[in-house]
């Protein structure tokens, strides 16, 4: 195994600028995920690592030594595709076989490898079936057997979950975390699905427009995020117009609500305060009493099993809001219910707002 | 009261609803097989053509026509020669083709439209003109090329381009052949053994296809063999029908239905293949049955 590195990676495919200075450094056994809408990059730096694409600057390690020119099948990288790869006139056991006999090993120690490998993805009965003889989530996990059997030392994945239905996708998502951490090798997973990166990285790093906005652990990407991007892409998020009052508070409809987000904006500057759902309290009855509260009507209620997410219009300035609560706990509400919002702006972040939108006031 | 019941209309509606297209094939099969019996009977029939009739239609069928032309000196050594000029064509074709068509598919995506295009050109460039451009080049400049019996090679590739470039170029299409190169490569294999390991099997029906394709080109062609003044079998053909056209025409008619046969031993071999390996292939896929026991490692590719 080995840490991969990006030190200064740019890639640009004609005029479009796939990768702007990407420097990402994936420990020794840690999986990061690169998490981003389409076309920010993401796929591109795995195929950079891969050896596929050659990048127009910068540098690509593993273990210190740099491979930016070597071709791709003299880099010991193992690699899942979205698509599931087997190749379909060999069995199971001669697909994780492949890479063991290119690299011209020993007939018993392949044997041994291919039996081994199988069992960790618990395939050992499907060996001598054919591709199309499995359902998508076993062909995924065939294609993760051929890609560790190498013993490479980094597993790179392109989005290896997106083809399979929900059930198969989380299975899947937690047997790869299982398997990547008792082989203890070095990944990088590619994704778009922002669950699956929070449920399965060590470290997200959130891409856009070929730049790496953000790279920490999952709870830090979505309690702390560092941009509006990285806040709006991952989890959903709230947009409230507000107004500067200083560096500790801003008005939002004609209410003194406190929150840090605000400092680095000059009083008075239109801001839009971006709050996750859980970050706004519904109380029955719309009476809060305590600051930062505001009224509105229910719109819809959405039952999500642990948590319920409401939907309220406030009454103050025509903007809907949504708030999430613990069904566990929280009171029955159903649409057309008044009630009053509480919002806990300490984690709220604040951008500029586009000077077209002003805040309505009352 | 008369009670109108739905089924005997169905049922005269199906006969009739079946009429227009039975009749349709009927025309279709007295078109192309008409004149097989014809030929077969002028061929076989040791009987003066003005007395062929529904009258003769049993009499006197006989394989000396066939059997005179197989005892001709010349017919053993052009039959082999043409069938050597196939096999070299056929090497040659899959070897230059393969490895340009997924250079194509994998690099050069744009130019798949420039490519389609140049090997539709032997279908608008006659074989007179392309023989007499190219014999006008080399006989000055390099004789020694024309004077040898596989210079026919050449003329036949691109002759065949039409059918193999597009029969290879669709079996290309059927696999996802980016990802598949790409697995291989990231398993450790350079592009010899990824074209060789990992996509040429996956493209065995199409090479089949291109290489009968390419065989039946090369035992066909005339204009270009008469025109360098080699002796093929298709010239053989056509002199000993101007010796014998009884024998000619018999000769004609064994290499119509040798081809014929051998299509649909091809088609019967890849429609099986198809079924056992479960829908991989462009001929009829059909889901298989899971092959059970044996030691998994020391199976072969799939059949």
């Amino acid at each position: 195994m080995g840490a991969l590195t990006f030190t200064g990676i740019r890639k640009t495919f004609g005029t479009n600028v796939a990768l702007e200075h990407l420097d990402l450094d994936v420990h020794d056994g840690e999986l990061i995920s690169l998490l981003g809408p389409s076309g920010c990059g993401k796929t591109t730096a795995l195929r950079i690592a891969a050896g596929f694409e050659m990048a127009d600057a910068g540098i690509v390690s593993v273990g210190g030594a740099d491979l930016s020119d070597v071709p791709a099948h003299k880099r010991n990288m193992g690699m899942v595709f979205q698509s599931y790869s087997l190749f379909p006139n060999l069995t199971v056991a001669l697909n994780v076989d492949y890479g063991l006999r290119t690299r011209s090993i020993a007939k018993p120690e392949r044997r041994r490898r291919v039996a081994e490998t199988l069992e960790l993805v618990e395939l050992t009965s499907m060996a001598s079936r054919y591709p199309h003889q499995l359902s998508g989530g076993q062909q995924q996990r065939v294609a993760l057997a051929r890609a560790l059997a190498v013993r490479p030392q980094v597993l790179l994945l392109d989005e290896p979950l997106s083809a399979l239905d929900a059930k198969v996708r989380a299975a899947l998502r937690d047997e790869i975390r299982r398997i990547q951490t008792e082989v203890g090798i070095t990944t990088l997973f590619v994704t778009h699905d922002q669950e699956e990166a929070l449920g399965i990285s060590d470290r997200i790093g959130v891409m856009s427009n070929g730049r790496l906005e953000q790279l920490a652990t999952p709870r830090e990407i979505y309690r702390h995020p560092a941009s509006a991007f990285v806040a709006r892409f991952v989890g959903s998020m709230n947009e409230l117009p507000a107004t500067v009052l200083g560096p500790d508070a801003v008005e939002i409809g004609g209410l003194r609500v406190a929150t840090a987000a605000s400092a680095g904006f000059t009083h008075g500057e239109s801001v839009a305060l971006l709050v996750r759902p859980e970050d706004f309290v519904a109380h029955l009855g719309g009476t809060p009493s305590a600051e930062n509260g505001l009224q509105g009507t229910v719109t819809a209620v959405t039952f999500q099993g642990p948590t319920t997410i409401i939907s309220v219009r406030l009454d103050r300035f025509d903007k809907l809001v949504s708030a999430e609560m613990n069904t566990a706990v929280a009171p029955i509400v159903i649409i057309g219910d008044r009630v009053g919002v509480t919002i806990d702006a300490t984690r709220a972040l604040a951008e500029r707002a586009d000077p077209a939108v002003q805040p309505a006031r009352v | 009261m008369a009670v109108v019941t739905g089924a005997p209309v169905k049922r005269v509606r199906r006969r009739f609803g079946r009429l227009g297209p039975n009749v349709i094939l009927l025309a279709a099969l007295i078109f192309f097989v008409a004149p097989l019996i014809a030929m077969a009977r002028f061929a076989l029939q040791s009987i003066p053509m003005i007395r062929l009739g529904w009258s003769t239609l049993f009499d006197r069928w006989s394989l000396r026509g066939l059997t005179d032309a197989f005892s001709e000196p010349t017919f053993g050594p052009t039959l082999i020669l043409s069938l050597k000029l196939a096999a070299g064509t056929v090497l040659a074709t899959l070897l230059l083709l393969v490895p340009t068509v997924v250079f194509v598919h994998l690099k050069l995506p744009k130019a798949r439209s420039l490519v389609e295009f140049l090997t539709v050109l032997p279908y608008v460039v006659p074989p007179i003109a392309i023989v007499a451009g190219v014999a006008a080049f080399f006989r000055p400049n390099a004789r020694w090329f024309l004077n040898s019996h596989y210079s026919l090679i050449p003329f036949y590739m691109v002759l065949a381009l039409p059918f193999t470039y597009r029969s290879i170029d669709a079996g290309i299409r059927a696999i996802d052949v980016r990802t598949l190169a790409d697995a291989s490569r990231s398993l450790g294999a350079g592009w010899v053994t990824t074209i060789w390991r990992a996509l040429l099997p996956n493209l065995s029906s199409a090479l089949i296809s291109a290489s009968f394709l390419t065989a039946t080109v090369v035992l066909g062609e005339f204009t270009i063999a008469r025109t360098l003044l080699i002796e093929t079998f298709p010239t053989f053909t056509f002199e000993y029908y101007q010796k014998s056209p009884q024998g000619g025409i018999a000769l004609a008619l064994l290499t119509l239905v040798a081809s014929t046969a051998l299509l649909g031993v091809l088609t019967l071999l890849l429609r099986r293949r198809a079924r056992r390996r479960g829908g991989t292939v462009a001929v009829n896929p059909t889901v298989a049955v899971a092959p059970t026991g044996g030691d998994a490692l020391s199976g072969a590719t799939a059949p």
